[in-house]
């Protein structure tokens, strides 16, 4: 017990020898959770688009109209044809062009039906998708409209069913508020994993840890000596990102703040274990550094932090099984969000707890006291 | 009295080169040790398995009566380490590094400042002791370090070149520590490529590829090869050469 006490004052020493190290390990992670949350943000503003009006009549001028009443899209102008509404595309200037034919109003009044043609820049599959989504709404409800109008002097009514919509746990569909829970967690895995697997290969590159493997210290006391000084980094930090969600984008916890921590905790440990493997396998910072990337960079884009999990491939949801950010952040967005309680998500606590006892069991079997 | 190094046939293969070719020998209590040959010759592979940090291939071993297989764990509680590398934390202070390494070798917590104070008084920088390490010249460190390596009175420590890049004067010093430290009953185990150092040892062992070539005292091996100095010895078993 005591040398482990020695151990962790040391790296506490160390860390607060290294401003810059501790700066960034505070300041980066919260750059981070404040810039993911608004900037990446799959909310679908300011789409261009431009007009082909080939009518050139009150009704053409109405569905136009509705397209400039919403901040979803800006109206570029007009354009004279069809061939130059291709290159518009083409160029960029628009993301999506509405093609209204001639005779639109009258074939409108006299059949009840005409078609407009969405020509729709889809590079981006999912923002064109959105952008085809809501333009298709904006032209029903102008259809609606229409219908509505002659109906009223043509009776012989169709009931209508309305579709009325009620977002839950995220009522105004933040893009803000889905993130934080899970960028909070991703950030742990930075300072866990990441920079502890760094820490200690540092030490082998040194050759302090060399002389560390020639005293008696035992497996553990080294193991929880270098752990214990990064979970509570990794715990501070996790308070300022909870602070930092609660004041500055107003985000309610909805659970309980304690199950939060019990999960940030159990979360951390997973990660300076993993930080812990990866630094008995590699020789240098340049090769901890690589590995841990890599595992990152995987976890995070499989984790559902960005595109849900749902939609992917089936492989990909097997590869999830092993993910650690998965569950967790699957708990943030539960608790947080949704006020779940531990029974909610007790599954992913003993997900995440057996992966945290076997990668410390893993750790301290390929952690070595000799070379 | 017991040994306090005991080596039978002692081997260690990295693939199919032989780093250390069943070397036999004894090093007595107290003794001071001198381990020499040129680089590569497999000093540093002998000494990484008697300190328990690597496991031998063959032969037998004990250091401090505790068998270098199955008993590492208590070697590393009677012996001392310097290696090569600098093994002190440039980042903590002189006062820290001491009070580290003496927390890890399971130092009373009340013993600490006391022996911190014993260690900056015996080496004069009671000055530095709140400066980082990496503040000290080369000179200070290495003494520092064979210090830190003796904060739990070890019966053997093992010094890996311990003088290498320091000036003549510097290393004199170092001997001093040496020689006090011997004086107190620890064994010195040191390995070195300095002939005038080989000079100060009791008794001095030269390996040639892996193989231990002669071992004895330093007047015994200039008697045996008919040469006046250690580095004749050495340039006629290391290099098969003689300089006369």
């Amino acid at each position: 017990m005591n040398r482990i006490w020695y151990m962790v004052e040391k790296e506490i020493r160390q860390l607060r020898r290294n401003p810059v190290l501790l700066r960034i390990m505070i300041l980066a992670p919260i750059m981070q959770l404040i810039l993911l949350s608004y900037a990446a943000n799959y909310e679908v503003k300011n789409l261009n688009i431009a007009v082909v009006d080939g009518d050139h009549t009150t009704y053409s001028q109405r569905l136009v109209g509705k397209f400039r009443h919403l901040d979803n899209f800006k109206l570029t102008g007009y354009l004279p044809s069809d061939k130059q509404a291709r290159q518009t595309l083409l160029a960029g200037d628009a993301d999506l062009v509405l093609v209204i034919p001639p005779h639109f109003e009258r074939d409108l009044e006299k059949a009840g039906s005409t078609a407009v043609q969405l020509l729709v820049n889809a590079i981006d599959g999912s923002k064109a998708g959105i952008a085809n989504g809501y333009a298709t709404a904006i032209i029903r409800d102008f259809s609606t409209d229409i219908l509505a109008e002659t109906r009223a002097v043509s009776p012989g009514v169709v009931p209508q069913l309305a579709i009325e919509n009620q977002y839950w746990y995220n009522p105004k569909l933040e893009y803000k508020t889905f993130m934080v829970p899970g960028v909070l967690f991703e950030l742990l895995l930075l300072v866990g994993g990441l920079v502890s697997a760094l820490n200690i290969v540092r030490e082998k590159e040194i050759g302090t840890m060399e002389q560390l493997n020639v005293t008696p210290i035992r497996k553990h006391e080294f193991i929880l000596g270098k752990s214990i000084p990064f979970v509570i980094v990794g715990l501070g930090l996790f308070t300022v990102g909870l602070l930092l969600g609660r004041f500055l984008f107003q985000i309610r916890i909805e659970g309980s703040v304690a199950l939060m921590y019990v999960f940030a905790l159990l979360f951390l440990i997973l990660c300076v274990g993993l930080g812990l493997l990866i630094s008995t396998l590699a020789e240098n910072q340049q090769q901890a550094l690589f590995v841990s990337f890599f595992l990152l960079v995987l976890f995070i884009l499989l984790s559902g932090l960005f595109a849900s999990t749902e939609n992917m491939p089936v492989w990909a949801q097997w590869l999830n099984w092993l993910n650690p950010l998965k569950y967790i952040i699957e708990v943030g967005r539960n608790v947080m969000l949704k006020g779940s309680t531990f029974a909610d998500v007790s599954r992913q606590f003993f997900v995440l707890g057996g992966m945290a006892v076997g990668l410390l069991l893993l750790a301290s079997w390929r952690y070595r006291k000799t070379v | 009295m017991e040994n306090a190094v005991h080596t039978h046939q002692l081997t260690k293969k990295f693939g199919s080169f032989i780093a250390t070719d069943a070397i036999t020998f004894d090093v007595a209590q107290g003794e001071i040790f001198g381990f020499l040959g040129a680089n590569g010759a497999g000093k540093t592979t002998a000494m990484r398995m008697l300190c328990g940090l690597l496991k031998p291939s063959s032969g037998e071993a004990t250091v401090a009566g505790f068998d270098v297989y199955r008993q590492s764990e208590k070697i590393k509680q009677n012996i001392g380490y310097m290696s090569q590398r600098f093994s002190l934390y440039e980042d903590l202070t002189v006062r820290e590094n001491i009070r580290f390494y003496g927390g890890i070798y399971g130092l009373r917590r009340a013993d600490i400042p006391v022996k911190t104070d014993q260690i900056l008084r015996k080496l004069g920088i009671e000055t530095v002791a709140d400066s980082l390490v990496a503040s000290l010249p080369l000179g200070w460190k290495q003494k520092l370090a064979f210090s830190v390596a003796l904060i739990h009175e070890p019966k053997i420590v093992f010094l890996d070149e311990p003088t290498g890049g320091v000036d003549p004067i510097t290393r004199r010093q170092f001997w001093d520590l040496i020689y006090e430290a011997a004086h107190g009953g620890t064994t010195v185990f040191v390995t070195t490529h300095y002939m005038d150092e080989a000079e100060y040892c009791n008794r001095v062992s030269i390996m040639v590829d892996g193989k231990m070539k002669a071992l004895d005292t330093p007047a015994g091996l200039k008697t045996a090869y008919n040469v006046d100095s250690m580095d004749a010895v050495f340039q006629i078993l290391a290099r098969g050469t003689s300089t006369k």
